[in-house]
């Protein structure tokens, strides 16, 4: 500890006499210094990544065999045959909509699993409430102050470091809420001291803000401080600016795209990233869902090629990660009359990584006859989120549960996982 | 295990007498009872500060004397006294259009996006097969040039009124106690813009069932929110419904007969029917049975019934079960929003209806509030061991929330909750009892038990320790306030309070934001706050304006140590400056920015010259290492605490 104060200083000094601008060398000196010793063990991670507005699975993966599908949605009823290099064959039963063709190699390989049918036993049709649910977890209780991916970072059998969860959103998810330690960044470069166009005054007030932090008698003022300044100097040795996704990897320049790319960052950082959240929007498609074109293929292409990108760029690091998608519920089994899909209640998900059972569709869906259907027009819920949530939290990474990761349920896992 | 809290102990009686003619005492009589902060080793100044730091956003510059003259205790009373809005805010607030709207005028004027698409069609501004193509200009035009015509508003323009008014309240109100509890209570009993449904109502929410009532009675507080559309929809209970009253008996009952009626049809004539009836008697019964399963289905919904014992009133660990949830959701059956969106199917059915003609009909309409007989679950209940007789109708609801209000786990609650506000995150025991006995004594008043508070020697016991640490919005507007911001551009505090932490108004849990430090400071929060700090004092806040040099009576400080002492005294009065300026001044001193802020003062007359001079200077390096010193004030960790 002396000695990093002292070097503090001296460092702080060298910069006022060379009188450098931009970002001073002592911090990148110190940082050099830090990453000499490895500060975090590799550690698995979980990502997360929420479609918010209710993503229409029949039409993601779309049970095309089903002729009652045709029936309750001519408009917007697609299959591999209709098509000219259209939507993939899964398994003559289930299509994935021609722009997950990115995804599809994946599938193939049998490290991306579809589970279909799932949802939440609440029947809530409110994105808001089922939302609410999904994220804390406990579909009948509201008031449940933490979120489950909060809860999973207190079970992991470890203290967590300051980026062991990570949301990149700009204010911190429900499912994050909680007493585990976990960070919301819009934007890895703004993880830094910084003044609008004047850098010199940052980089001098940086090192007055660390001495002032390390000698406050509050002691979480102070370890707050210590742990935000070794952060800062990880993220600013990165050189985060100029990061180059590797293996060709193009991400959309969307916010998924842009959210998927960050979290690589840190993961190839190995700053201890060990729940990774990201969120992707406008599922909520009412009007004009459209087909091979329109609102929600042009979505569904943009989630695809960012995760396919994401996947890509972890090269040899994908052993460590595995993704999840979610959606708050699905949507009806008929199109309404505005060439669109209302508020239902089961969707489809999807799970990648090496340690996933794949190349197959996890489903206990039924015919879609109006008779089969929930309150005769939605998808049935046949496989319990939490099912799902739990089997790849719990395995991946390693949790101790003890059915703490989602109390006031007592099912079992879907078996998915190698 | 309910404890009627009206029947009281003679003792009790007494506690009584001499808590109510405190306020009294305390406004007219000499001499007035002192508040015990010389006990707890503290000056007069030392105390006014910390009752600026726990009732108010912050000490503005010689505040601290002002309190001290006023005196502490007459400074104290007044802050209990509900004041209007001063002339500052009035006039920062002029021009906003939505804040003194009634509730059905803000609905029908800030219509939904879904509803605004909606009206777009039957107006015919755009058809129907073009809906939602929100990336044509021309789709968008069309929705705007309804809105023109029509006077619809945009609902951004809703949210960004109550936003910018919180900030001026705060900033600039003289009725600090009350913003400060309005943020309290709010958060207490949370709501959030993040559900769609209730994003119109959380304006008139605030206004019109929390900030009138924040220092009232504990319960004026929970029928407000109880009975408020915002809460009815945030937490459900507007769904809830109960098929276990005469109404709902005779609906079932009639469509079950209908449905035997052509079961029996159909076997009659089953051997001569044609195909064509014969399809249409199949969709008249499905029709039935989707009626009945609909409503049946709709059923109860514990929501607001579960939070209103955990998180607003008995706490937790307050003493009642599941059994006792499902009770009282039973006796809130019937308790929904009155319709007022005038496009909606049910809001003319509503509308000048005389009283009578209501009752007779088993509804109760208060404001925006809709009592409905034909929902209620009019079987007897048990909630917290007291009966409630069958046919109870809206009164057993209101009674089981009166029970609620004055029940002793709620006083021990709301007390805790106060103190860990008021006190210390983790607030000691002897002060939370006295605050809960009050609250018992004076059904829930809410000044009395601030009164208490006060009173206590343990209030002031750790005032020196700075326990708490500022909110993000705590910090962002007492930042304002110590440099006498002036700022034009109040959004500017929620964007900055959602880089630290706080995005307030869009808590999406009914807990609220937890008040502890250790959910306000974290890595990320952390570092934003620092940089809040200078880009506040260098001027890179758009449409903030602070005047450091104003700040200090147009003085320019001599040096670095002259500008540190200086802001030192300025933002973090009374307290320990000493010390603080002495660590910040080692530190700076290192950096060697040991040089003279100033050139030579120039006398340039009247302080409009200054003002034009210290915002040309702007650039100047004295100014800019000014600004810096003044950053790190704000950044440091002496400013985060209270």
């Amino acid at each position: 500890m002396a000695n990093r104060r002292a070097f503090m200083k001296s460092g702080a000094l060298a910069l006022f006499a060379t009188g450098i601008s931009g970002l001073p060398r002592f911090i990148t000196e110190a940082a050099a210094g830090t990453q000499m010793l490895p500060m975090y063990k590799k550690n698995k991670t979980l990502v997360c990544i929420f479609q918010r507005g209710a993503m229409d699975g029949l039409m993601a993966v779309t049970p095309f065999a089903d002729p009652a599908l045709q029936l309750a949605r001519p408009g917007l009823f697609m299959s591999p045959t209709q098509y000219a290099g259209g939507s993939f064959n899964l398994d003559d039963h289930f299509a994935m909509h021609p722009s997950l063709k990115s995804l599809f190699p994946y599938f193939n390989a049998k490290n991306l699993a579809v589970v279909h049918g799932v949802g939440s036993p609440n029947t809530t049709r409110s994105h808001f409430d089922a939302q609410d649910y999904m994220e804390s977890g406990t579909p009948f209780a509201k008031g449940t102050a933490s979120g489950w991916l909060n809860r999973a970072v207190g079970l992991l059998g470890h203290a967590p470091t300051t980026f062991s969860a990570v949301s990149v959103t700009s204010s911190l998810p429900r499912s994050l809420y909680g007493d585990a330690d976990a960070i919301a960044i819009n934007n890895l470069q703004d993880f830094s001291i910084q003044l609008k166009g004047n850098p010199m005054a940052a980089g001098k007030a940086a090192s007055s803000f660390e001495q002032l932090y390390d000698q406050t008698t509050s002691e979480l003022l102070n370890k707050t401080g210590k742990e935000s300044f070794e952060a800062l100097k990880i993220l600013k040795s990165n050189n985060i600016k100029n990061y180059q996704p590797a293996n060709g990897a193009v991400y959309p320049n969307s916010a998924l795209g842009n959210s998927l790319k960050q979290i690589a960052t840190l993961i190839k950082m190995d700053v201890g990233l060990e729940v990774g959240f990201a969120e992707s929007g406008g599922w909520d498609t009412h009007f004009n869902q459209g087909t091979t074109n329109g609102i929600f293929a042009r979505n569904l292409k943009d989630f695809s090629d960012s995760i396919a990108a994401f996947w890509q760029d972890l090269g040899e690091r994908q052993s460590e990660v595995t993704l999840m998608t979610m959606t708050e519920f699905g949507r009806t089994v008929a199109q309404n009359g505005t060439g669109g899909t209302d508020h239902g209640r089961a969707s489809c998900l999807f799970v990648l990584g090496n340690d996933v059972a794949g190349g197959k569709v996890y489903n206990n869906m039924g015919s879609l006859t109006k008779n089969n259907l929930e309150d005769g027009r939605d998808l049935p819920v046949t496989t319990d989120f939490r099912a799902v949530f739990s089997a790849v939290a719990e395995n991946h990474l390693q949790l101790k549960t003890n059915g703490n990761l989602f109390p006031d349920w007592s099912g079992a896992s879907l078996k998915m996982m190698l | 295990m309910y404890n009627n809290p009206t029947s009281q102990t003679p003792k009790r009686m007494i506690q009584y007498a001499y808590v109510f003619g405190f306020l009294f005492l305390m406004a007219f009589a000499q001499p007035t009872p002192k508040m015990p902060y010389k006990k707890a080793g503290l000056t007069e100044q030392e105390a006014a500060l910390h009752l600026l730091n726990r009732f108010t956003f912050g000490p503005k510059p010689g505040q601290v004397e002002e309190v001290v003259q006023q005196g502490l205790e007459n400074w104290f009373l007044a802050q209990l006294q509900p004041v209007p809005d001063n002339e500052v805010v009035r006039n920062r607030l002029v021009g906003y259009q939505a804040l003194n709207m009634p509730t059905d005028s803000i609905v029908n004027t800030y219509v939904q996006p879904a509803q605004l698409i909606r009206l777009a069609i039957k107006n015919g501004f755009i058809d129907k097969d073009s809906v939602d193509r929100t990336d044509k200009p021309a789709y968008r035009d069309a929705i705007k040039k309804m809105q023109t015509e029509y006077g619809y508003r945009p609902l951004q323009e809703l949210q960004r009124e109550l936003i910018n008014q919180k900030v001026i309240r705060a900033v600039y109100g003289d009725a600090q106690l009350q913003e400060i509890l309005t943020d309290f209570w709010f958060n207490h009993f949370n709501v959030s813009l993040t559900k769609n449904q209730i994003q119109q109502l959380v304006l008139p929410y605030e206004r019109d069932a929390i900030r009138p009532n924040v220092l009232n009675n504990f319960s004026s507080l929970l029928f407000a929110t109880a009975k408020h559309p915002a809460m009815l929809l945030y937490l459900d209970n507007a769904l809830s419904i109960s098929n276990e009253n005469d109404y709902a008996k005779r609906q079932l009952k009639g469509a079950q007969r209908l449905l035997d009626l052509n079961a029996a049809k159909k076997m009659l004539a089953a051997a001569s029917i044609s195909e064509d009836s014969m399809q249409k008697m199949d969709a008249m019964e499905s029709q039935m049975t989707a009626q009945i399963k609909k409503r049946k289905s709709q059923g109860l919904n514990e929501n607001y019934a579960r939070e209103v014992m955990e998180l607003h009133t008995l706490g937790v660990n307050g003493g009642y079960t599941q059994a006792d949830v499902t009770a009282l959701a039973s006796a809130l059956t019937g308790w929904g929003v009155r319709p007022v969106y005038e496009e909606g199917p049910l809001a003319k059915r509503f509308s000048n209806i005389p009283s009578a003609q209501l009752l007779r009909r088993g509804l109760v309409v208060e404001d925006y509030f809709l009592y409905s007989g034909e929902k209620h679950d009019e079987t007897e209940k048990v909630i917290l061991g007291k009966k409630f007789p069958a046919n109870g109708g809206y009164k057993e609801g209101t009674e089981a929330l009166a029970m609620l209000a004055a029940h002793p786990s709620t006083a021990h609650f709301i007390a805790t909750k106060l103190a860990a506000k008021f006190i210390a995150d983790v607030p000691p025991i002897a002060v939370v009892d006295e605050m809960a006995k009050t609250f018992l004594a004076t059904n829930g008043d809410i000044k009395e038990v601030l009164l208490t508070m006060v009173m206590h020697p343990d209030f002031w016991a750790k005032a020196k320790e700075k326990e708490k640490i500022k909110s993000p919005f705590e910090l962002a507007v007492s930042a304002i306030r110590a440099t006498g911001t002036d700022v034009v551009a109040p959004y500017q505090v929620f964007t900055w309070s959602e880089k630290m932490g706080q995005k307030f108004y869009f808590y999406q849990a009914p807990t609220g934001f937890p008040d502890r430090a250790s959910f306000w400071i974290n890595t990320g929060s952390l570092l934003n706050r620092m940089n809040f700090g200078m880009a506040i004092a260098a001027q890179k806040i758009p449409g903030f304006k602070t005047n450091l040099l104003a700040l200090n009576q147009n003085h320019e400080p001599e040096s670095v140590e002259d500008a540190l002492q200086t802001y030192t005294k300025l933002l973090l009065p009374v307290s320990d400056q000493k010390e603080n300026s002495e660590r910040i001044m080692s530190i700076v001193r290192a950096q060697n920015i040991d040089q003279k802020i100033a050139s030579a003062t120039k006398d340039t007359g009247g302080m409009q010259d200054m003002q034009k001079e210290a915002m040309t200077q702007i650039n100047n390096t004295p100014l800019k290492s000014m600004a810096q010193v003044v950053g790190v004030i704000i950044g440091s960790p002496a400013f985060q605490r209270k």
